[in-house]
C-alpha cells in the first residue's frame, strides 16, 4: 500500500536498501550537553574530518561540499602553520656550529613553545568570557549541537547520504537555531523551559506568557557582545601566551627537557622543571627587568588581556537594550523600497 | 479486469465530498489594488561582482579598516551581523599580533631587532593575504580562466567571496555574457545544451578545489614566506637603520646642549636634596659622608671618585670635635668600666676615678665644654691623668693595704692605641661640623655642576657609542658586518666550501690562502677584488668623517676633531667651574691641568672612540696589505731583496712562507711572544732564483729538509727580513695605483710604518733583541689594534654566520620554492568535469 510522503516523519531516509544505513548518533538536529566529553569528541570529530574527509571531498569539487566544510578545514593551516613556524625557527640550527647552535636554540625553543602557549591561551581564554557570561545569564554561547545533513548523492549507487556536522546553537546571531531551545512537549517538557530559565536569570520575571519572544532580543545582544569580548580578549591571552613563553627561566627547562615519556624519571624531570620554570616564567614576565616600558610592559600585556575579558564580560551582561520610540506603523516607511536579498 | 487500488483506498477510507474551499478575500479586485500602488513585490537585488585585482589587496585592505571599525562598534552595541562579528577576528588578529611585537620589542636592545619584530609581524599578515592571491588565485586565473576568489557585495554593501559556500553562489550576479566568455577560456563546447549550468558547475568544481588546496597550503606557505620576507627585507632595513643611526650620532655634535638634556635627571641633586631632609642641621657623622660620596661618586671612575672625596672632605670635615658634658659623663663610664673589667675593687674605682659630675666640673674648670681639635686632646689628657694620679695617691695614703700602683693603672688607661682608647674614642665621637646651609650649599652648588657635566658626558658617550661602540648596530659594526659579508662573496667562498671547513680555523685558513692565492695570481682578478675591497674598506671614511673621529697613528691631521673638540668643552667647562667651586683636585682628575692631560678622563673619553676606529680600520688594512704581499709573490718573487745579503733559496722560501703565514694567521700574541718557524739549520747552498705557479712558490727545498726542521732564535736577521718583506718593501704597483685613486693612500701607508716601529720595535718582538726599529715603550693595547684581526679568523667566524643563513635559506628557500612549484602545477589537475552525455 503507498503510504503519503511527509516530511513530519523525523525518520525519513532516502537509503536504497536499509542494511546498508549508516549508523548515524542522531537522526535530527539535535543539541549537545557542553561538557568536556562533548567537546574533546566534537574536537576529535572536526579534526579527523579536517584533515581526511572534507580535503578529499574538496580536491573533488564534490557538489556536497559546503561552507562547514571549508571552515572546519581552517584547523588545517592552524596546526600545519604551528608546526612549520616551530621548523622555521629550529630545524637549521642543528647544522650550525656549537656555540651559534646554543644560543640559536635558546631562542628558537622559547618561539617554539610560544607557538603552543599562543595556541593554548587562545583557546582556554575563550571560557574566561563564555563562562561568566553562562554564568551570569545562562546564555551559553557554546552551546553546540549535532546537525543532520542530507547530501546529494554523488552517483546512482551513493547510498551513504547522511552526514552529521557539529555547529553551535548561537554561531549565527541573525539565525539562531531557536528551534532547538524549545522544550518538547511529548516528554512533558514545558515548551518554554529554556527560555525561563534565561528570563529568570537576566531578572526579567518568572512565568512569562511568552519568554521566548522576551528573552530572544537580549540573547541576541549577549551573543554579540559575548563573540566580540571572547575574540578580541582571546587573541590578547595568547599574546600573553607568546610573552610568557619568552622569559628567560625556560632556558633551564630546556637544558633537562625530554619527550621521552617512556623514560620515567627523567620525563616526571621535565614535568617538575616545567612547573617551576612556568612559575618562575610567569614571576618574571609580572615584575620585567630594567626600567620604563620594558619593565612594565608584561604588566601591560597581562592587564589589557584581564582587562578585555573584564569588560567584555561586564558589556555582555549589561543590556544596552532599550525600548524602541519608533512606533509599530512607523517600522516600515511607505516612501521607502525595502529589498530583501 | 484489475482492481483500481486507489479507488478501493478512497472506498476505504470513507473520503468526505470534497467542497469548494471558502474564497479567502471575496472581496478582492486585483485592479483595485494595483490602481492603489498597494501591491508589493520584491525588487531587484542591489547586490554586484567586486572588480578588481591583486594590486589593489592594499587599497583594499584600508577601505576595509573603516568597515570593521563600524563592526567593532556595532558589536561593541549588541547589533552586530554575522558579517561584521566575522571581521571582529579580524581586528583581534591584528590586535593580538600588534601586542605580541611590541612585547618582543621591549625584550630586544637595538633599534634593527625591535623593528624586526613589527616587520615579522607585518609580513606575516601580508603572507596570509598575499599567499591565496599569488599561488592559488594567479595561477587559477591564468590556467582556466576563473577568479577563484572573486568577491561580491550583497545588497547591504557587504563583500563576500564569491564562492564562499558552494552550497549557496549566487549566479545571478554574473551576466550570461560573462558566464560564456568565462566559458569560451575554458574550452567549453560552443554548442554544448546547457552551456551556462555547465560552465557554472565547472567554475564551482574549481573554486571548492582551489578553497581546499589554499587550506592545505596555506599552513606550509605562510610561516616560510614571513621568514623569507624578513629574511629579504633585512638588509635594506638594516641600510636604513645605519643611516639614521648616523644621522642621529651626528646631531648629538650639531647641539650637545640640546641632547643633553634627557639626561638630565638632577640625580645628584636630587639625592642630595634628600639627604639634607634628613640630616639638616645635625652634625657631620661619617654615615653621612659616606653617603655624600656614594652619590657624587656613583658611575666615575675610580681616580676622579678619589680627588672628589678628597675635595668633599675639604667640606664636610673641620677637624674639629665637640666636646660637651655627656662626653665628661661617658668618659667617666668608660673609665670605670675598664677597671672593673680588670678586678679593681669598687671601692678603689669609686676612689680613683672621678664621678659624672666631678668629670663634667673638671672639664668645665679646664674650659673643655666647647669645640676642640685633636691637638688639645694631649692637654685634656694631662688634666686627666694628672687628676687620676691625684686620687690614687690619697688612696693609697688612706687605705695602705689596699696600695695601687698609680703608674700601671696609668699605663692601662692612656697607653691603648687611639681608635680603642675609651678616652679618644669618646672625645672624636662628636665632630663638631654641621650639615648647615654654608656646607649644604656648596653642595648643592656642586651638584647642579656635576649634574650638567653628567648629563654632557652621558650625550658624548652616546655619540661615541652611536659610532663606533663594541656594540651591535653603531655604525662601525654595520661597517664591519657588511665589508666582511661582501669579502666571502668576493672571494667566491661557497656554502659547500664553508660546511666543509666551518668548524676549523686552519682549515678555514688554508682555504682563504687558495682563495687569495687564486686571485694574486690573476691581474684581472686581482685588481678587480682589490678595487671592491679598498672602496668597500674606504666607505668608512665618509660615515665617520676623519674630521669628526680619527685615529691618530694613522692620521697625520693636526687639528682636532669635532669630537675632541666637543669632548674638550664639556670637560674644560666643568673643570672650570669645579676649580671656582673648590674642587681642584676633581677638576684636574677630569681634565688635567693646562695642557697636561694625560691620564685624565678627558684622555680616556677621547681615546675610547680613537682605539675603537683604530682597530678596525688596522683589521681591514692589514688584509689590504696581506693581499698585496700575496700578489707581490704571485707576479715576482724574485723582487724580493734581503737587507744586506743573497739569501740561499731555501731561507727565501721559509721566509715567504713565514709571511704568508703571518699576514693571514698572526695574532699580536705571537709578535710579543715566540714565533716559531720550523726551518732547516743545514740549507741547501743553491742560490737559483724562486720559481711561482699560480700564485704559490714551487718550494724546491722547503718541506723536505732532510735532517728534520728547527726553529733557530739565533737567527737575527731571518725575521727582520720578513718584516721589511711584509711591511717595508714597495707594494705591487697594481695595488699602488688602486690606493693612488682612494682616500685610504696615506692612511695605509702609515699602518705599514707603525707596524714596523710600534711591533717592530718591541722589546721582545718576535725573538728578544730581534728588533727592526728603536725599541719604543709603545702599550700592548695599541699594538693589539695595530695588529688587528688575522683575515683567516674573520672569515672563520662571518664564514659560520653566512653559513648558518644559508643554511637557512636553502632549507627553507627550496621549501617554499617546491610548495609553490606543486602548488601551482595541481591548478593542471583541477576543474576537470566530463559534459553529460545526452542520449539520442
Amino acid at each position: 500500500m503507498i503510504l503519503p510522503v511527509s516530511s513530519v516523519n523525523k525518520n525519513i531516509n532516502f537509503s536504497a536498501d536499509k542494511s546498508e544505513n549508516k549508523a548515524l548518533e542522531y537522526n535530527h538536529d539535535t543539541v549537545l550537553k557542553n561538557n568536556p566529553v562533548n567537546k574533546a569528541k566534537i574536537g576529535l570529530d572536526k579534526f579527523v574530518n579536517a584533515f581526511t574527509v572534507y580535503p578529499a571531498k574538496g580536491f573533488k569539487g564534490s557538489k556536497n561540499a559546503n561552507f562547514y566544510e571549508f571552515l572546519t578545514m581552517g584547523t588545517v593551516p592552524y596546526l600545519i602553520g604551528s608546526g612549520m613556524m616551530m621548523a622555521v625557527f629550529n630545524s637549521a640550527s642543528k647544522h650550525y656550529a656549537p656555540f651559534d647552535r646554543v644560543m640559536a636554540r635558546s631562542i628558537g625553543n622559547k618561539l617554539s613553545l610560544g607557538v603552543l602557549f599562543y595556541g593554548i591561551m587562545k583557546n582556554l581564554s575563550k571560557s574566561f568570557v563564555s563562562q561568566p557570561v553562562k554564568m551570569l545569564t545562562g546564555v551559553d554561547i557554546e552551546q553546540p549541537y549535532a546537525k543532520v545533513i542530507y547530501e546529494l548523492p554523488d552517483d546512482i549507487n551513493d547510498t551513504d547520504i547522511t552526514s552529521i556536522e557539529h555547529h553551535k546553537v548561537f554561531e549565527s546571531v541573525e539565525f539562531p537555531r531557536w528551534d532547538l531551545l524549545y522544550g518538547d512537549e511529548s516528554k512533558g517538557e514545558k515548551r518554554n523551559y529554556k527560555y525561563d530559565k534565561i528570563a529568570k536569570r537576566l531578572g526579567m520575571g518568572e512565568n512569562l506568557k511568552d519568554s521566548d519572544q522576551e528573552v530572544k532580543p537580549r540573547i541576541k545582544e549577549i551573543v554579540v557582545k559575548a563573540n566580540l569580548a571572547k575574540n578580541i580578549s582571546s587573541y590578547l591571552w595568547a599574546a600573553a601566551g607568546v610573552a610568557l613563553a619568552a622569559q628567560e627561566p625556560w632556558d633551564n627547562f630546556f637544558n633537562v627537557m625530554t619527550l621521552k615519556f617512556w623514560k620515567g624519571k627523567e620525563f616526571k624531570k621535565t614535568l617538575q622543571s616545567f612547573g617551576e620554570n612556568f612559575i618562575k616564567s610567569a614571576k618574571s614576565l609580572w615584575q620585567g627587568e630594567g626600567k620604563g616600558i620594558t619593565k612594565q610592559g608584561g604588566k601591560i600585556l597581562l592587564g589589557l588581556a584581564a582587562l578585555s575579558s573584564i569588560l567584555g564580560v561586564l558589556n555582555a551582561v549589561t543590556s544596552t537594550h532599550t525600548p524602541s520610540k519608533t512606533k509599530a506603523k512607523d517600522v516600515i516607511n511607505q516612501n521607502e523600497k525595502y529589498v530583501v536579498n | 479486469m484489475s482492481t483500481n487500488l486507489i479507488q478501493n483506498y478512497i472506498a476505504s477510507k470513507n473520503v468526505p465530498a470534497q467542497t469548494a474551499p471558502k474564497k479567502p478575500m471575496p472581496d478582492f479586485n486585483i485592479q483595485r489594488e494595483l490602481d492603489n500602488r498597494t501591491f508589493i513585490k520584491p525588487l531587484n537585488g542591489k547586490g554586484k561582482l567586486v572588480n578588481g585585482n591583486i594590486f589593489m589587496a592594499p587599497q583594499q585592505m584600508i577601505s576595509g579598516l573603516g568597515y570593521n571599525l563600524r563592526a567593532l562598534k556595532h558589536a561593541a552595541s549588541g547589533c552586530a551581523n554575522d558579517h561584521e562579528l566575522g571581521k571582529i577576528n579580524d581586528i583581534g588578529l591584528v590586535g593580538g599580533g600588534a601586542a605580541i611585537a611590541s612585547y618582543l620589542a621591549t625584550k630586544r636592545f637595538t633599534p634593527m631587532t625591535k623593528g624586526m619584530e613589527f616587520v615579522g609581524f607585518g609580513a606575516f599578515l601580508a603572507s596570509m593575504a598575499l599567499w591565496p592571491k599569488l599561488a592559488i588565485q594567479l595561477p587559477a586565473y591564468l590556467i582556466h580562466g576563473v577568479n577563484v576568489q572573486k568577491q561580491y557585495q550583497d545588497s547591504f554593501g557587504r563583500k563576500k567571496p564569491f564562492y564562499q559556500d558552494p552550497q549557496f553562489i549566487p549566479w545571478d550576479l554574473y551576466t550570461d555574457e560573462q558566464i560564456q566568455k568565462i566559458g569560451d577560456r575554458m574550452g567549453v563546447d560552443k554548442n554544448m545544451l546547457n552551456r551556462r549550468d555547465f560552465i557554472q558547475e565547472k567554475m564551482r568544481k574549481l573554486a571548492v578545489q582551489n578553497n581546499t588546496l589554499w587550506m592545505m597550503t596555506a599552513g606550509f606557505a605562510t610561516p616560510v614566506m614571513t621568514a623569507l620576507a624578513c629574511d629579504t627585507l633585512k638588509p635594506y632595513l638594516e641600510k636604513r637603520s645605519n643611516n639614521i643611526t648616523n644621522k642621529k650620532a651626528d646631531k648629538i655634535l650639531q647641539n650637545i646642549d640640546k641632547h643633553s638634556e634627557k639626561y638630565k635627571s638632577q640625580t645628584i641633586e636630587n639625592k642630595l636634596k634628600e639627604l639634607i631632609r634628613e640630616y639638616n642641621g645635625k652634625q657631620i657623622d661619617d654615615k653621612l659622608t659616606t653617603s655624600i660620596y656614594e652619590i657624587f661618586t656613583e658611575d666615575i671612575d675610580a681616580v676622579t671618585s678619589e680627588s672628589l672625596k678628597k675635595d668633599l672632605k675639604k667640606i664636610l670635615d673641620n677637624d674639629k670635635f665637640s666636646i660637651n658634658e655627656s662626653t665628661a659623663k661617658n668618659i667617666s663610664k668608660n673609665l670605670k668600666n675598664m677597671l672593673e673589667k680588670k678586678n679593681y675593687s669598687t671601692e678603689f674605682i669609686e676612689a680613683a676615678i672621678p664621678s659624672e659630675e666631678e668629670f663634667v666640673n673638671l672639664f668645665k674648670n679646664s674650659d673643655y665644654i666647647k669645640e676642640t681639635q685633636k691637638v688639645d686632646f694631649q692637654k685634656l689628657k694631662n688634666i686627666i691623668s694628672r687628676e687620676i694620679d691625684t686620687r690614687i695617691s690619697n688612696f693609697n695614703s688612706a687605705h695602705p693595704a689596699a696600695k695601687e700602683d698609680a703608674k700601671a693603672i696609668r699605663a692601662f688607661i692612656f697607653g691603648k692605641q687611639s681608635k680603642i682608647n675609651p678616652l679618644i674614642k669618646e672625645l672624636t665621637s662628636f665632630k663638631s661640623a654641621i650639615f648647615d646651609s654654608a656646607v649644604t650649599e656648596k653642595l648643592i652648588n656642586a651638584a647642579k655642576i656635576f649634574d650638567d657635566f653628567r648629563a654632557h658626558k652621558l650625550a658624548l658617550d652616546e655619540y661615541a657609542l652611536l659610532k663606533v661602540g663594541a656594540a651591535p648596530e653603531t655604525v662601525i659594526a654595520n661597517y664591519w658586518n657588511n665589508v666582511s659579508g661582501d669579502l666571502l662573496k668576493n672571494l667566491h667562498i661557497t656554502n659547500k666550501e664553508l660546511e666543509k671547513v666551518r668548524f676549523d680555523r686552519n682549515l678555514v685558513g688554508k682555504l682563504l690562502r687558495e682563495k687569495i692565492e687564486a686571485i694574486a695570481s690573476n691581474d684581472a682578478s686581482y685588481n678587480k677584488f682589490m678595487t671592491t675591497l679598498v672602496e668597500k674598506v674606504a666607505s668608512l671614511n665618509s660615515q665617520i668623517k676623519s674630521s669628526d673621529i680619527t685615529s691618530d697613528l694613522l692620521n697625520s691631521q693636526t687639528e682636532k676633531t669635532t669630537y675632541e673638540k666637543a669632548v674638550d668643552t664639556v670637560f674644560d667647562k666643568f673643570a672650570s667651574s669645579m676649580r671656582e667651586k673648590g674642587f681642584s683636585k676633581t677638576a684636574s682628575a677630569l681634565a688635567g691641568n693646562g695642557s697636561d692631560e694625560f691620564g685624565t678622563a678627558k684622555a680616556i673619553q677621547k681615546a675610547y672612540a680613537k682605539e675603537r676606529l683604530l682597530g678596525v680600520k688596522c683589521s681591514f688594512y692589514r688584509l689590504i696589505n696581506a693581499l698585496d704581499f700575496y700578489r707581490r709573490v704571485a707576479t715576482d718573487p724574485n723582487k724580493f731583496k734581503p737587507y744586506n745579503d743573497q739569501l740561499p733559496r731555501e731561507v727565501l722560501e721559509e721566509l715567504i712562507e713565514l709571511c704568508k703565514i703571518d699576514t693571514l694567521s698572526g695574532h699580536s700574541s705571537d709578535q710579543a711572544t715566540k714565533f716559531y718557524m720550523l726551518r732547516n739549520p743545514n740549507p741547501e747552498r743553491d742560490f737559483s732564483p724562486l720559481e711561482v705557479e699560480n700564485g704559490k712558490i714551487k718550494n724546491k727545498f722547503y718541506g723536505k729538509a732532510k735532517y728534520g726542521t728547527t726553529d733557530i732564535p739565533g737567527d737575527k736577521t731571518f725575521y727582520q727580513h720578513a718584516m721589511k718583506f711584509m711591511f717595508e718593501d714597495d707594494m705591487h704597483p697594481d695595488t699602488k695605483s688602486i690606493l693612488e685613486k682612494s682616500i685610504l693612500k696615506d692612511e695605509i701607508s702609515n699602518y705599514r710604518k707603525q707596524i714596523l716601529e710600534k711591533i717592530g720595535g718591541q722589546d721582545y718582538f718576535w725573538k728578544p733583541r730581534h728588533r727592526v726599529r728603536p725599541k719604543n715603550n709603545t702599550g700592548s693595547d695599541i699594538k693589539f689594534l695595530l695588529t688587528g684581526i688575522a683575515p683567516d679568523e674573520l672569515i672563520f667566524k662571518r664564514g659560520q654566520q653566512a653559513f648558518n643563513s644559508g643554511k637557512w635559506f636553502r632549507i627553507f628557500g627550496g621549501f617554499g620554492a617546491g610548495l609553490l612549484g606543486v602548488t601551482v602545477l595541481t591548478q593542471f589537475f583541477l576543474g576537470k568535469l566530463k559534459p553529460v552525455e545526452v542520449k539520442k
